[in-house]
């Protein structure tokens, strides 16, 4: 890792990703974030109907889309889009001999390559993860607002009552915020590496370039939900609840 | 194994093709008498070497030159001394060969017998098993990753595919190795792009804001050629620099790498299958067969061998 992130720093190469993994992202993330809040709010509304619930929408959904579904989904689908476009670019300049261009012209192909990728999906991961967990709620909202007349300003109540009840992490970072943003953190930097792994290992003209991609995806894709279980639990005994 | 010291470096006043038989004797003296000059020096060398061992009592120091290792050859450009390498089967075996400055060396053979991982070697992609290899008389093998990226600059590589950077625009293929190495400003950088662009014979206005994707074959190798030289590399190595390319074509990228040697006196390794090319192009030819170097030697002696296997390969020419 310290090998990664030595001099020189490719600063235009850094943004030009963050673009290509962040901001072009952004209408998958959207998409997906709304609707899953939505779909969240009316599976649970019947059930939370029976027990006289409805008023706990807020909490359910800002719960579930901050924890879990907000990182997982945001990772999942980064891990289908950006991953295998990592994985695509990189075999293909394996086996076009770029990648040994840039070894013969003095330049080190993973300062050039991967830290710019792996920074740029360190810093948009979360970030995509912070606007997945917003719509998602806000699809909990427009539900909650529809078919169980709980008016907007008591969702956003409960919102914040279930973010502020799990404690807080030096009095101010909410417990949730932290369980929330420490995943796809972890999950930025295993599609990052996963998918420069698999591109710059790439072998046998462009088969190999689509055997690479497809092992990324399955890769990132299985160790974003086993390690969203173990971290789950880590987290879970280091943030004790008040 | 090659006879080490037939490389002898060439005059630099000496016609590099022989124009008329006489000439071609005169060059042919003149080298035997440089190699023999090589290998007096050489020879001296050894015995100062041998001496300074024997008064030295710390033998315990592993980089203390051993009798069987005899070191660069003076004034050798690129030097593969002895070099062993195998992955699952054996890729090189005992290979030896030296270009010296100004030279055009051209490595033949057939497919599959290391002619490209020789090349990985000079560039020190790939590391030998055994044996060294030399860049401007320095061994790369012990070079931290670093310093080989350094070594590298020194020179330049023309690929097969040319290996153009596809998301790059010409220009801005050219221009990479000055932007990553050098301080030169854009006004500078942008006049020096435009000036190995018409060395290869490219109209700058044409080609400098095209996408490689949007070069012929022929177009992307001089492009290729322009970006290896941007540095004003000492050496260039070429993989098959006129495969793929119409016979038109082909005459023109090999007049290029002549004119690189002429003008430039630019020390140039190629890797070819076409034996026309390489008999035009070379001022000594490697040939490998069966991991090692069959022959080693100029163009004249290669065609007036009697080897059998030598004479099938170069079949009707």
């Amino acid at each position: 890792m310290r090998f990664i992130f030595a001099r020189p720093f490719y600063g235009g190469d850094l943004v030009q990703q963050m673009d290509a993994i962040g901001v072009q992202s952004l209408g998958i993330v959207l998409l997906t974030g709304f609707f899953t809040g939505m779909v969240l709010a009316l599976q649970s509304a019947v059930q939370l109907q029976t027990f006289g619930a409805s008023m706990y929408m807020g909490r359910l959904v800002s719960a579930s889309m901050i924890r879990e579904l907000g990182p997982v989904l945001a990772g999942l689908m980064v891990a289908g889009r950006v991953g295998s476009g990592i994985a695509a670019q990189l075999g293909s300049m394996k086996v076009t001999e770029q990648i040994d261009a840039l070894n013969t012209l003095g330049t080190d192909p993973i300062k050039k390559l991967v830290t710019p990728r792996v920074l740029a999906s360190l810093i948009m991961l979360p970030t995509l993860t912070i606007i997945n967990d917003f719509v998602g709620i806000v699809g909990g909202n427009l539900i909650a607002q529809f078919y169980l007349d709980v008016p907007t300003s008591l969702y956003w109540r409960t919102v914040w009552e279930q973010i502020a009840s799990d404690g807080f992490l030096f009095r101010f970072i909410p417990n949730d915020f932290v369980q929330g943003l420490t995943k796809p953190l972890v999950f930025g930097a295993v599609i990052s590496i996963t998918a420069c792994f698999f591109g710059l290992n790439t072998s046998g003209g462009t088969e190999g370039v689509g055997v690479s991609t497809t092992r990324t995806v399955v890769t990132s894709s299985i160790l974003i939900l086993v390690l969203d279980y173990f971290l789950t639990q880590l987290l879970l005994s280091l943030l004790v609840a008040p | 194994m090659i006879d080490r010291d037939r490389g002898a470096p060439p005059d630099p006043h000496a016609p590099t093709d022989a124009d008329t038989p006489a000439d071609s004797v005169d060059v042919a003296e003149a080298r035997e008498r440089r190699a023999d000059d090589i290998i007096r020096r050489k020879q001296e060398e050894r015995v100062r070497s041998a001496i300074k061992d024997e008064l030295s009592k710390d033998d315990t120091r592993e980089d203390r030159p051993r009798p069987e290792d005899p070191g660069p050859l003076r004034d050798a450009v690129i030097e593969l001394e002895r070099v062993h390498l195998a992955f699952d089967r054996p890729i090189l075996e005992d290979v030896s060969f030296a270009a010296f400055p100004g030279e055009t060396l051209v490595i033949v053979g057939e497919s599959g017998t290391g002619k490209s991982t020789a090349l990985k070697l000079i560039l020190r992609l790939l590391q030998p098993d055994s044996g060294r290899v030399y860049v401007k008389g320095k061994d790369i093998a012990p070079l931290s990753f670093t310093e080989a990226l350094d070594v590298r600059q020194q020179m330049g590589m023309v690929f097969q595919s040319a290996a153009l950077f596809d998301s790059m625009t010409v220009f801005e293929n050219v221009a990479y190795p000055l932007r990553e190495h050098t301080d030169l400003s854009d006004d500078e950088i942008e006049s020096r792009v435009r000036q190995k662009l018409e060395f290869v014979d490219l109209n700058p206005d044409e080609v400098i804001e095209k996408l490689p994707a949007e070069l012929s074959g022929g177009m992307k190798k001089r492009v290729g050629i322009a970006r290896g030289m941007s540095n004003n590399a000492e050496i260039m190595l070429y993989d098959e620099p006129t495969s793929g390319l119409d016979p038109l074509t082909t005459g023109t990228i090999t007049r290029l790498i002549m004119k690189l040697q002429r003008e430039l006196n630019v020390t140039s390794i190629v890797v070819s299958h076409d034996i026309r090319s390489a008999f035009r192009m070379a001022t000594h030819i490697a040939l490998l067969a069966d991991h090692t170097i069959r022959f080693f030697g100029t163009p004249e002696e290669m065609a007036a061998s009697d080897d059998r296997y030598i004479r099938d390969f170069l079949g009707g020419f």
